[in-house]
């Protein structure tokens, strides 16, 4: 008797996975994936966990208060959102900043931006299952953040440092050897992370590729836009603080797959720590916040009008829009989070006819930060 | 900033040479215009051809005192460098719009599927318009300027039987 | 010697080693991932994160919670078997916090979960996260 099984295709055997907020590769944030065998054939974005409303929450509060509220829209880079919420207020209002202000602006905002890649890197390699890496990045990153306890007072949360006028202390004393000291240490890091690992690239070459026609029609920015081929960035198109008197490099690749990504993050660590020893050389002296500000009436008006103010984050474009009908409050605020896009539009189309496995590795090499989507 | 202008005033001349609108340099790399819902697709795809490929953001701002919402769309382009933003006023009251996803394709129908959960404005030709953040909401969408936040939560979250509370809601 | 309470025996079995849910959430994300970390070693203490709620005896919840997440943490309590421990890091899970009027948080996680030990701050530093769990110790063996 014949007593061979045979295995039948029964025909198209789709079911639905929820790659869900729990999950240990992916945090606040789900994904429907309908998947076929072990392929991904299309997925649907569910964002919303972490919807707090900041745009009304702002209409119900004065600029100085919104500065504190500001830092809290993505946890991963605080410092930066609290720079260009103070640019909207400054640009709207009229002020005039002082440059030392402008200078230390600038340090603390590239110093965020390294924190961030550094947390990029760090979960980038525990989703694909590289816990050394994990390891190593955490506790570098440790040494950033005793450097902003000690300038603005709070670890991850600076409590609205950076306010519309300026800074609201200087810097202690002693801030800039610290600073230089800590730069070595992260250089450290960087050459450790340059070095290559195999498990690293087997697991993130060819995976989640992202041409450049795709990544400008689905409104990707930042990172995604260098990996894939095009020379862009805020900083150097559309000025803001002193930006276009410093001197730094623009990285690019052109293959657009995630370890592409991967190399741009630590080339952009390095041209960071550039613009800060050059912007530590080049601070003059003076004041550190705008005199108007120095002691902030509880009711000052903001004259009518709007602006846009765009900035470059470490994740891609940020820009807020801002309004004003001449009342102390602001009377709209939009903000634009890169990770909007990068999460509903980029990662539903890359993860069409990709292997469950390869799921995270395209997810965490868009580095998203699921805060500043839903806000 | 420097004073060169250039680019802005030719974007500006030809925009305004070419249709009926009001425009405006705000300072370098920035241009306001003002125009209404009619001539929307036709000035975007005329932005579009020029070379404006990035749509970063689309806005609706609550001018409740007027009666209308103002949409406001903004364009960077990669080449020039310059940020056009175009407005269009439309009516509170059985808010629409036309949509722009046929010229931006994804980029522009999320951004208007977040406009359609919060303030109730329907884009017409947007295929998907299903609620982004919140599960089951059956209130007024939550960013107009009528639904205010601080006595919805005082109503919903907080305990009318809480000492605690009982003060603070005095 | 006083006979000990069937809670205190099922307690005492945590004080072993605390095994901690995956569950990192809002803001305090920032501040449990160093403990995780190589500088705020917590695994000389025994304790590790792991991915199923089966195995976990403590979930935190590091931060404000929306009406969504709510529900996602409710589900996964109920599926941690006993003797399980609530932690609420933040002063968010307290009175609200910095969102208090906001239509889409929830302002005091003690109607929605029971909850152990509130941990105050925002966000509560890596060590203050050490001493609650060395609390928690202390609250057992005080328990009858």
């Amino acid at each position: 008797m014949n007593n061979q099984v045979l295995l039948e295709p029964i025909g198209k055997d789709e079911y639905e996975l929820f790659f869900g907020p729990a999950h240990p590769g992916s945090g606040n944030f789900s994904v429907k994936l309908k998947v076929d065998g072990e392929i991904v054939t299309s997925a649907r974005a569910n964002p919303g966990y972490l919807h707090r409303g900041f745009e009304k929450l702002m209409e119900y509060r004065l600029p100085i208060q919104n500065a504190v509220l500001s830092d809290r829209i993505c946890i991963l880079e605080s410092l930066n959102w609290n720079l260009i919420h103070a640019e909207a207020v400054d640009e709207l209002m009229g002020i005039e900043i002082p440059e030392r202000a402008k200078y230390i602006r600038v340090i603390l905002a590239e110093l965020s931006r390294i924190q961030s890649h550094i947390i990029w890197f760090g979960v980038f390699s525990i989703g694909i299952g590289f816990d050394t890496g994990f390891k190593m990045a955490f506790g570098y990153r440790d040494y950033i953040l005793d450097l902003f306890e000690m300038i603005t007072g709070g670890r991850v949360y600076s409590a609205g440092y950076i306010c519309p006028g300026g800074v609201r202390r200087d810097l202690p004393k002693g801030a800039e050897e610290k600073i230089l000291n800590v730069l070595d240490k992260i250089n450290e890091m960087v050459k450790l992370e340059e070095m290559g690992n195999p498990a690293l690239s087997a697991r993130a070459k060819g995976v989640g590729v992202l041409k450049l026609e795709d990544a400008i029609r689905l409104g990707a920015t930042g990172p995604l836009l260098r990996a894939a081929g095009m020379r862009v960035d805020v900083r150097k198109e559309d000025p803001y603080e002193v930006y276009d008197k410093l001197d730094f490099d623009i990285p690019v690749r052109k293959e657009g797959d995630a370890y592409a990504r991967y190399m741009i993050g630590i080339e952009e660590i390095k041209q960071s720590m550039k613009i800060v020893k050059q912007a530590l050389k080049d601070m003059p002296k003076g004041e550190h916040i705008a005199p108007q500000f120095k002691k902030p009436k509880l009711n000052m008006k903001i004259p009518e009008g709007e602006v846009y103010v765009r900035n470059e984050g470490g994740r891609g474009e940020v820009a807020i829009h801002m309004v004003s009908d001449g009342s102390a409050e602001p009377y709209r605020v939009k903000i634009r989070g890169p990770s909007f896009l990068h999460m509903i539009s980029v990662l539903e189309f890359l993860l069409k006819g990709v292997q469950i496995a390869d799921v995270p590795a395209v997810y965490w090499s868009l580095n998203i930060c699921p805060a500043d989507l839903d806000r | 900033m420097k004073g060169n202008l250039k680019n802005e005033e030719q974007l500006l001349k030809e925009i305004v040479s070419n249709y009926n609108v009001e425009g405006k340099i705000q300072r370098e790399k920035r241009v306001w215009i003002n125009t209404d819902k009619e001539n929307l697709i036709s000035i975007c795809k005329f932005a579009k051809e020029k070379g404006f490929e990035h749509l970063s953001s689309i806005s609706v701002t609550d001018w409740i005192k007027e009666g209308e919402y103002e949409i406001t769309y903004h364009l960077w382009s990669y080449e020039k460098k310059v940020l056009l933003t175009i407005k269009i006023r439309i009516s509170r009251k059985n808010p629409s719009a036309p949509s722009v996803s046929s010229i931006w394709d994804r980029n522009a129908q999320i951004h208007e599927r977040e406009m359609h959960e919060m303030f109730g404005v329907e884009f017409k030709g947007n295929d998907d318009l299903a609620p982004l953040f919140l599960d089951d909401w059956q209130g007024l969408p939550p960013f107009r300027k009528d639904f205010d936040w601080r006595e919805y939560v005082k109503k919903e979250f907080y305990n009318k039987d809480n000492e605690r509370e009982v003060v603070y809601r005095e | 010697m006083k006979k000990e309470s069937s809670k205190k025996k099922s307690m005492k079995k945590i004080i072993k080693a605390i095994w901690i849910f995956n569950w990192f959430n809002s803001c305090g994300f920032c501040e449990l991932v160093p403990v995780v970390g190589s500088r705020w070693d917590m695994e000389r203490f025994g304790m590790i994160v792991v991915g199923s709620p089966r195995h976990a005896d403590v979930l935190f919840i590091s931060g404000y919670q929306t009406l969504k997440s709510i529900k996602v943490a409710q589900r996964i309590y109920e599926q941690m078997p006993d003797p399980k421990v609530v932690l609420a890091l933040g002063s968010c899970t307290m009175t609200g916090g910095m969102y208090w009027d906001s239509y889409n948080t929830i302002k005091r996680l003690d109607d929605y979960l029971p909850v152990t030990m509130y941990i105050p701050g925002c966000p509560p530093r890596p060590e203050a996260v050490f001493e609650a769990c060395s609390k928690i110790f202390q609250h057992v063996k005080e328990m009858e």
